[in-house]
């Protein structure tokens, strides 16, 4: 295995803006969600913001959570494609062949994440809007089954750039231009992408994680899980867990849970 | 040859021409894997991008961005990591620059009024002919020295564009408005009273650790929002313990929804609930004393004692000195307030109130609180935009009436939109004999327009800001054009023009002597980018002027991180006496809610309304989109028998909206929140007719001491329609994700340490 992209998501720190959400429209040519489109509940957002209730007046909370294709390695979607339209990679990604799609739908079917998008119509934008269209990802047409590619356009032109810039490239150059367009958009760094080989496999294996993890989300998952010196998703001390982890999907995606303080910080009463 | 196996398995894999390929070369034994032998349509990477820093000018804070041009032409939006103001992030807002730059109803040159005003009949004419007619007008004026009738309405410009429109406008003689869709004037004012600062200061969120706001949707739309945000999420999760923050609303915002906790407060009373903080903190020996000597002059607020307030501001004695205790101790602490906090008939009294808490904490020009910021390096562009407030739109709309303004110049404002319809300025336009509109798309006011003459989009034209709030030090950003005019190919007098361009065009034909240091617009910003380079100080320096130039258009700006503001410390003056807040009806008797309206994550007050993504944006608490909700209490719902999407009528004393309930259990019972930015007249395809205006309806209470439209203070009553439209909302748009107690979607970590 070359990588092993993935993504850790601070939930303590998204506050629901929907940057990401609008960051990933322009990037990835995703059609406009027309009034119609939320009420035939077809409306196509690769990664979404959704938000939770609990409790009622005056102690009701909403909390927020962004969801996108977790990139599981024991991905659902893969087995039930009949044309290999979705596979694997060996870099960790879930990648979706247009090409290919026949439009069965079984992988949005088998998908419980709910973050693959039938294009049930063709995609239209008025001709002057098509000028802002990203010539790096192809527009999908009617009949094709789309999701998160995790910018997949934008590894591989870091990838090139990067060799042809023969190293004269800063970290935080590299970095951004290797985001994923809601990375590099979200304000408060709720999300964090990187190659996370080296943390993704222990996790799988339930083996211990590396000393010093080589990127800055790896890093932060080790110092999340670890805070009480355990090792693996489920260990009570850390925050991190993945999504509905009891199905076997093995996910890319990494969730740090919100933190809730204790009543007596904030008011001083109970 | 002979094939072996595996070649067989390797041919019959790939084309006929890698099958020669491998027959030559041996078949890795990757190859051999379900993956194809190819690269993949979506990992082909073509063409050459090229990455330009300008100012983002979708919203009054301009963020840094940069933008990515392929062929000429722009397709995305970044943040600048260089600039201080947003260090590389962005807003939802800040994206859609680019629908705003190919919109498909924008303006393609000047347009001539061809029916009768408002028809939104128009013919097209060229910019000489444009130029000419306002030319003309404008040299009627002077000739019959009514210069003074003459009227210029712009957004809050900074920076050199605010030294053009100023200086035009002063040597003209007329009058110049500088309209505001939120309108901050209290906000300002109380700055200016408590902190004697002239600009905004900097909340260092980030080395905060204990955060109280009052009605502040900062998170969301508020002042600086993409700065606060990335403040807070270093506050949350970042080299330093947790922060806490507490939020008092009286609804339920998208800011409070991110606090620890939140405070419901009866509209209006956030100020009365800061004096309880402060006698709290006073009485038990909290607060640093000498600034509670300067602010009470050694009273204790015994009136405003918990107990003794606790009924009228509906919170509870025991929770407003519990606040006051987590407060004083979680410092470094800030209390910000703004948004509905100000938009009462008190809300200057309750800004002041609550700026002052600061002091009694000690957080005034400290780290991890106030920081003040210094004047603009540039003396010559204003030092804040100059605004109008609300009672001077009055004074204005009768002007209108009587016949005293002759010409009415709009740029990059709405106020046919944004005003009150009561304060008539619609039909009062009809008394203006002429109205000229500077804007590239079909709003409110330029559907009133009689000669339409297109700027630039921002994305086209040169510009410069100097942020206010700033970061804390000196800072001027820089706007250069990314892309060439779109409509360019039309011909010099068939296509848009930037609108400094446009005035000093002007100037120049009316012989207007206006002293600036150039010809045109970029030799004006290039003047002052020489007084930033002969500072020889800051981000940027060079040998000589060029490389200056090169070096700040690069990084989007100039700055220098060590000029701070060096002003005498701030001395605390004296609490502002108490006002209660008035509201229209008098009465709640037949008008049984407050309706709080608020600047929505995508649509802004309107400014969004033509651009599709902004429409499609999700509201973060009820996820709608595209129609105007009103969100309503569950419970209070359930008991007048309203569903999601039962289409309610809102009457104030000044008229009614229709618009769609949307019941959520957070919103207080006495409170319907209604976003704003719906109800366009005019808007082109995605903004033209579609929900409802809420500011339509607000009565027209003014804070007396500023003249501050108090848009927060207007009651209404709630009639259910026979009706129901489907919301379109994000929430349930796909099918749930799988019920699970055992292992929830959204985890949450109880922190018992």
């Amino acid at each position: 295995m070359a990588e092993s992209w993935g993504m850790v998501i601070d939930l303590d720190k998204c506050i629901g803006c929907q940057a990401c959400v609008v960051a990933c429209q322009s990037e990835n040519n995703i059609p406009i969600n027309e009034e119609a489109r939320f009420n035939e509940r077809r409306a196509i957002e690769w990664i979404r913001v959704e938000r939770y209730w609990e409790g009622e007046f005056p102690d009701a909370k909403a909390r927020f959570i962004p969801i996108l294709c977790q990139h599981c390695a024991d991905a659902p979607c893969e087995p039930v494609c009949p044309v290999y339209a979705t596979y694997h990679n060996d870099e960790g990604l879930n990648v979706q062949v247009y090409n290919r799609c026949i439009g069965t739908r079984f992988c949005a079917n088998g998908c419980p994440y709910q973050v693959r998008f039938f294009n049930f119509w063709e995609p239209e934008w008025p001709e002057s809007l098509k000028n802002q269209l990203n010539p790096d990802v192809t527009v999908r047409s009617r009949g094709i089954m789309e999701k998160c590619t995790f910018c997949i356009q934008r590894i591989r032109r870091t990838g090139r750039d990067a060799a042809q810039a023969n190293g004269d490239v800063t970290d935080e150059e590299f970095q951004r231009t290797l985001n994923p367009a809601c990375v590099n958009a979200c304000p408060t760094q709720t999300l964090e992408f990187g190659d996370l080989l080296d943390v993704l496999t222990p996790l799988r294996e339930g083996t211990r994680l590396p000393k010093e993890p080589k990127s800055r989300a790896g890093a932060k998952i080790k110092k999340e899980l670890e805070s009480e010196g355990g090792i693996g998703v489920r260990e009570p001390g850390g925050r991190g867990y993945r999504l509905l982890e009891d199905l076997g999907t093995n996910p890319s995606v990494i969730y740090l849970r919100k933190v809730e303080p204790k009543v007596e910080q904030t008011t001083g009463h109970d | 040859m002979a094939l072996t196996r595996r070649q067989f398995l390797g041919m019959t894999g790939g084309s006929a021409t890698a099958a020669v390929l491998f027959a030559a070369c041996g078949v890795p034994e990757k190859e051999l894997l379900v993956q194809a032998p190819f690269e993949m349509p979506e990992d082909l990477v073509s063409g050459r991008d090229a990455w330009y820093a300008t100012l983002c000018r979708q919203c009054a804070t301009s963020e840094g961005v940069v933008i990515r041009v392929m062929e000429g032409r722009a397709k995305k939006v970044e943040g600048n990591i260089d600039y201080p103001l947003n260090q590389g992030r962005h807003s939802a807002r800040c994206e859609a620059g680019l629908q705003a730059l190919y919109n498909p109803d924008r303006i393609r040159g000047p347009l001539l009024r061809a029916g009768e005003r408002g028809s939104s009949q128009f013919e097209e004419i060229s910019w000489t002919d444009a130029l000419g007619r306002l030319t003309f007008q404008l040299e009627e004026l002077q000739r019959r020295r009514a210069q003074k009738s003459m009227v210029l309405i712009t957004n809050p410009v900074g920076g050199h564009l605010g030294m053009v429109a100023e200086r035009f406008v002063e040597r003209f003689r007329g009058r110049f408005m500088p309209y505001e869709s939120i309108e901050r004037t209290n906000l300002r004012a109380a700055i200016k009273q408590v902190f004697g600062q002239d600009r905004m200061p900097d909340f260092d969120i980030e080395r905060a650790n204990f955060i109280l706001s009052f009605g502040a949707d900062f998170l969301n739309t508020w002042v600086s929002p993409v700065r606060y945000a990335r403040g807070f999420g270093e506050f949350r999760q970042g080299d330093r313990p947790r922060g806490t923050m507490v939020h008092v609303d009286s609804r339920f915002s998208m800011t409070g929804a991110n606090a620890d906790d939140r405070i419901f407060v009866k509209p209006g009373m956030e100020g009365i609930l800061a004096l309880s903080i402060a006698h709290v903190l006073i009485k038990d020996g909290l607060a640093d004393t000498a600034a509670a000597e300067a602010l009470t002059g050694g009273d204790t607020l015994e009136e405003f004692a918990p107990e003794a307030i606790a009924q009228k501001i509906g919170v509870a004695a025991e929770k407003v000195s519990g606040l006051a205790h987590a407060f004083a101790g979680g410092r470094p602490a800030i209390a910000l307030g703004g948004g509905s906090a100000a938009a009462h008939t008190n809300g200057l009294f309750n800004l002041t109130a609550i700026y002052s808490l600061n002091y009694l904490v000690g957080s005034v020009g400290q780290e991890g609180g106030i920081v003040f910021n210094p004047a603009s390096p540039l003396d010559d562009i204003p030092s804040v935009p100059a605004v109008t407030a609300f009672g001077e739109w009055q004074e204005l709309a009768n002007d209108m009436r009587s016949g005293d303004v002759g010409v009415m110049m709009v740029r990059g404002a709405d106020p046919f939109y944004g005003l009150p319809a009561s304060l008539g300025f619609r039909e009062a336009s009809y008394d203006v004999p002429f109205i000229f509109s500077f804007s590239n798309f079909m709003d409110d006011t330029t559907a009133m327009a009689d000669l339409v003459l297109p700027e630039h989009n921002y994305l086209e034209d040169w510009g410069s800001d100097s942020p206010d709030p700033g970061p804390g030090y000196e800072l001027v950003g820089f706007q250069q054009p990314v892309v060439r005019p779109f409509f360019e190919s039309r011909g010099e007098h068939l296509g848009t023009r930037g609108f400094a361009d446009v005035l000093l065009a002007i100037a120049g034909e009316l012989d207007l002597e206006l002293d600036l240091p150039g010809e045109t617009f970029k030799d004006i910003l290039q003047a002052g980018a020489l007084k930033l380079f002969e500072l020889k100080r800051g981000s940027v320096r060079a040998g000589d002027f060029r490389a200056f130039w090169n070096g700040v258009l690069q990084r989007g700006g100039w700055w220098d991180v060590s000029a701070r503001s060096t002003g005498p410390a701030a001395t605390p003056p004296k609490l502002p006496q108490a006002e209660e807040p008035r509201f229209d009806p008098v009465s709640a008797d037949r008008f049984d809610f407050h309706l709080v309206p608020f600047s929505s994550v995508g649509i802004s007050e309107g400014q969004g309304a033509h651009l599709p993504w902004m429409q499609a944006t999700p509201d973060p608490i009820t996820t709608a989109t595209w129609l105007t909700w009103v969100e309503i209490n569950l419970k209070v719902a359930e008991r007048l028998e309203l569903r999601e999407g039962d289409v309610v009528r809102l009457s104030s004393t000044r008229g009614s909206i229709d618009v769609l309930a949307y019941p959520h259990p957070g919103v207080p019972p006495d409170v319907l929140a209604i976003p704003m930015g719906q109800g366009h007249v005019a808007g082109g395809r995605y903004a033209e007719g579609r929900g409802a205006n809420v500011l339509s309806i607000l009565a027209t209470l003014t804070d007396e001491k500023t003249g501050a439209l108090a848009w927060a203070a207007t009651r209404v009553r709630l009639e259910k329609l026979d009706r129901w439209v489907r919301l379109p909302k994000f929430e349930n748009s796909g099918a749930d994700l799988p019920e699970d107690d055992e292992q929830l979607v959204l985890q949450v970590t109880r922190d018992d340490t």
